[in-house]
């Protein structure tokens, strides 16, 4: 009984190790790589850790090249328009589909899912017309405007859940207590949700920071480009440095990383239970 | 029987069900407004930037339109679908979408349910484990890629070197035919499975600890305490999760354009890397536009059938 229970730990331990090796490799690997100069990744001997001496010229000169900072700059901008304009529609909606029925909702909440069921690919060129017409090609306006289709239904989901997670009993005692209807929203429902708040801001913020389709095909202004778009056009060119590649790629993917590790659990259950009931 | 595990309860075990406000029979009439108003903007947002552009796909579908002359496409009636279904080529990236995103599925289920009931139980380091396994999902596409083509590299990358110094093969990973799928699909595992772990790892906590204790006690070992006890909780979820998983497997765009462009020799040319080629390489405004439409008929096909086996298996479990 004791050795079986021995073996099934060391079992149990190895298998740990080696997910956590699989999943966390690729992200060592991105900051080995971005330490040691292209003489050294191509000279036929693997490098297997980093060097980090070189750590900080590898980042200074990822930005001299090319305009890698304004790239991130402009990845911001459209993170934040595009978290904004979610947020602002999605707690609205969220709102009428935790506390009101209505009919339509069913319609409503199966849009919301089909757009996860849509192909950007497909609708990247009806959006090209369209923001042909508007004047919102090669303009970060246009990326947030696009962005946003994508990344509100997913907010929706995620505060839904929230709300519906939030008794009734504390709504009612605050009409009681004489709090105004429309006040109900703001000053009573979005502070218990805080933290879901928090998980959708996470998470259209990043549908916006990494989007790549749309950028790719609306902006052409390399003093435009999100760093998605800059960061592809690197792949299959081989003037700059592999090394300074990776550096840029690291400082395109720190942010992400340490945003998703607080919020991962709230987002999860926000698209699980929204996909469903919409 | 035992009661039905609500799939639209994951992760919130101790919600309360709402009931709408809207049923007191104080100011009706503004009840009645007010959730078309809360759901104004997010409706006429839909309509604009999602309900209108697909219109204009299908319609962009039953036309010739070309990408330099986008405004002058004549009506061809259904010839672009005729001619899709005629084709072998079309043929074979139903063939690739198909295969890729079954592989990708079946893939990121296995690794990310193994996952989650690994992480479910306490050890030491658990936080920092979880913590990493969740680094893929958060690392952006592009970046990914990047990292990806650098690892697959045939002459200098990790994974050959590796290989050929415990004397296995090397491959050109992204540059021969018979493995580029393979490559893409693994860097696609690996990109996803964080979520199906995190979704599966929510549901693992609902399961109540008595049962576990039942089945230890009857002398079930791990892997039978895991079918008999957890797997019942999990199938909703799970149900969901592939749900999920299989339709944005179908759109997934960036992994395989930046990784392949499809090649070689079409090898990873899935649905949505063919609809963008049509239109952006081929000029097919109109073509791209029915391939995409097909895509997105394929893709409410499986919904629907998910949402039917979902009620089946429900009805099944309430008798």
């Amino acid at each position: 009984m004791t050795l079986r229970k021995t073996l099934s730990s060391a079992v149990r331990g190895f298998g740990i190790s080696l997910l956590v090796v699989v999943a966390g490799f690729p992200v060592y690997w991105l900051f080995t790589t971005a330490t040691h100069t292209t003489a050294e990744l191509f000279g036929g001997q693997v490098q297997w850790l980093p060097d980090l001496r070189r750590f900080l010229t590898s980042f200074t000169s990822a930005t001299s090249g090319v305009p890698m900072l304004r790239w991130l700059s402009n990845s911001a901008v459209v993170a934040f328009g595009t978290t904004f304009l979610s947020l602002i529609i999605a707690i609205l909606a969220a709102y009428a589909l935790s506390r009101y029925r209505f009919r339509g909702k069913g319609v409503f909440g199966f849009a919301l899912f089909a757009t996860q069921m849509l192909p950007e690919a497909l609708l990247v060129v009806p959006l090209y017309s369209i923001f042909l017409t508007f004047g919102l090609l090669d303009n970060l306006t246009g990326l947030v405007l696009s962005d946003t289709a994508f990344a509100m239904p997913v907010a929706v989901w995620i505060l839904k859940s929230a709300m519906d997670g939030v008794s009734l009993e504390i709504e009612e005692s605050a009409r009681v207590d004489g709090c105004p209807r429309y006040a109900m929203l703001t000053q009573i429902m979005l502070p218990l949700i805080a933290p879901s708040i928090a998980a959708a801001a996470v998470i259209t913020f990043f549908e916006g920071w990494n989007e790549y389709l749309f950028a790719n095909t609306f902006i052409t202004d390399e003093q435009k480009w999100p760093a998605s778009k800059g960061l592809a056009s690197f792949i299959g060119e081989f003037v700059t440095p592999l090394n300074h590649v990776m550096a840029a790629a690291l400082m395109f993917t720190l942010p992400a990383i340490v945003f998703f590790l607080f919020v991962q659990r709230r987002i999860v259950s926000g698209l699980t239970a929204g996909s469903v009931k919409g | 029987m035992k009661e039905r595990v609500d799939v639209t309860d994951v992760g919130t075990p101790t919600r309360t069900t709402p009931r709408a406000l809207g049923t007191t029979p104080r100011g009706q009439r503004g009840r009645r407004l007010a959730p078309y108003l809360f759901i104004a903007a997010a409706a006429v947002y839909l309509l604009l930037l999602t309900g209108a552009p697909l219109l204009d796909g299908l319609w962009l579908s039953l036309t010739d339109t070309q990408l330099l002359n986008p405004t002058e496409g004549a009506f061809i009636g259904i010839h672009n679908y005729s001619s899709l279904f005629a084709d072998a080529e079309f043929a074979h990236a139903l063939v690739v979408t198909i295969v890729y995103s079954t592989a990708t599925v079946l893939g990121s289920l296995t690794v990310g349910t193994v996952a989650a009931v690994a992480m479910n139980g306490a050890f030491r380091g658990r936080v920092l484990a979880r913590a990493i396994l969740t680094f893929p999902w958060a690392v952006p596409s592009v970046a990914a890629v990047l990292i990806f083509s650098w690892i697959y590299n045939k002459d200098s990358g990790v994974l050959n070197q590796a290989l050929s110094s415990v004397g296995l093969a090397q491959h050109g990973w992204l540059v021969d035919p018979t493995w580029s799928l393979f490559a893409v699909t693994l860097a696609s595992v690996w990109k996803v499975f964080p979520f199906v772990m995190l979704v599966v790892l929510a549901a693992l906590q609902a399961v109540p600890e008595e049962l576990y204790e039942a089945a230890r006690v009857d002398g079930a070992d791990a892997f039978n305490r895991f079918r008999t006890v957890a797997l019942p909780f999990l199938l909703p979820t799970l149900r969901v999760t592939a749900l999920l998983m299989t339709i944005w497997s179908f759109r997934r765009f960036e992994i395989i354009w930046l990784l392949t462009q499809g090649g070689p020799v079409g090898s990873t040319n899935s649905l949505v890397i063919s609809v963008y080629r049509e239109a952006f390489v081929n000029s097919e405004l109109g073509r791209s536009a029915a391939m995409g439409v097909v895509g997105l008929v394929l893709s409410t096909i499986v919904t629907v059938i998910f949402f039917y086996v979902d009620r089946g298996a429900a009805r099944k479990e309430a008798l």
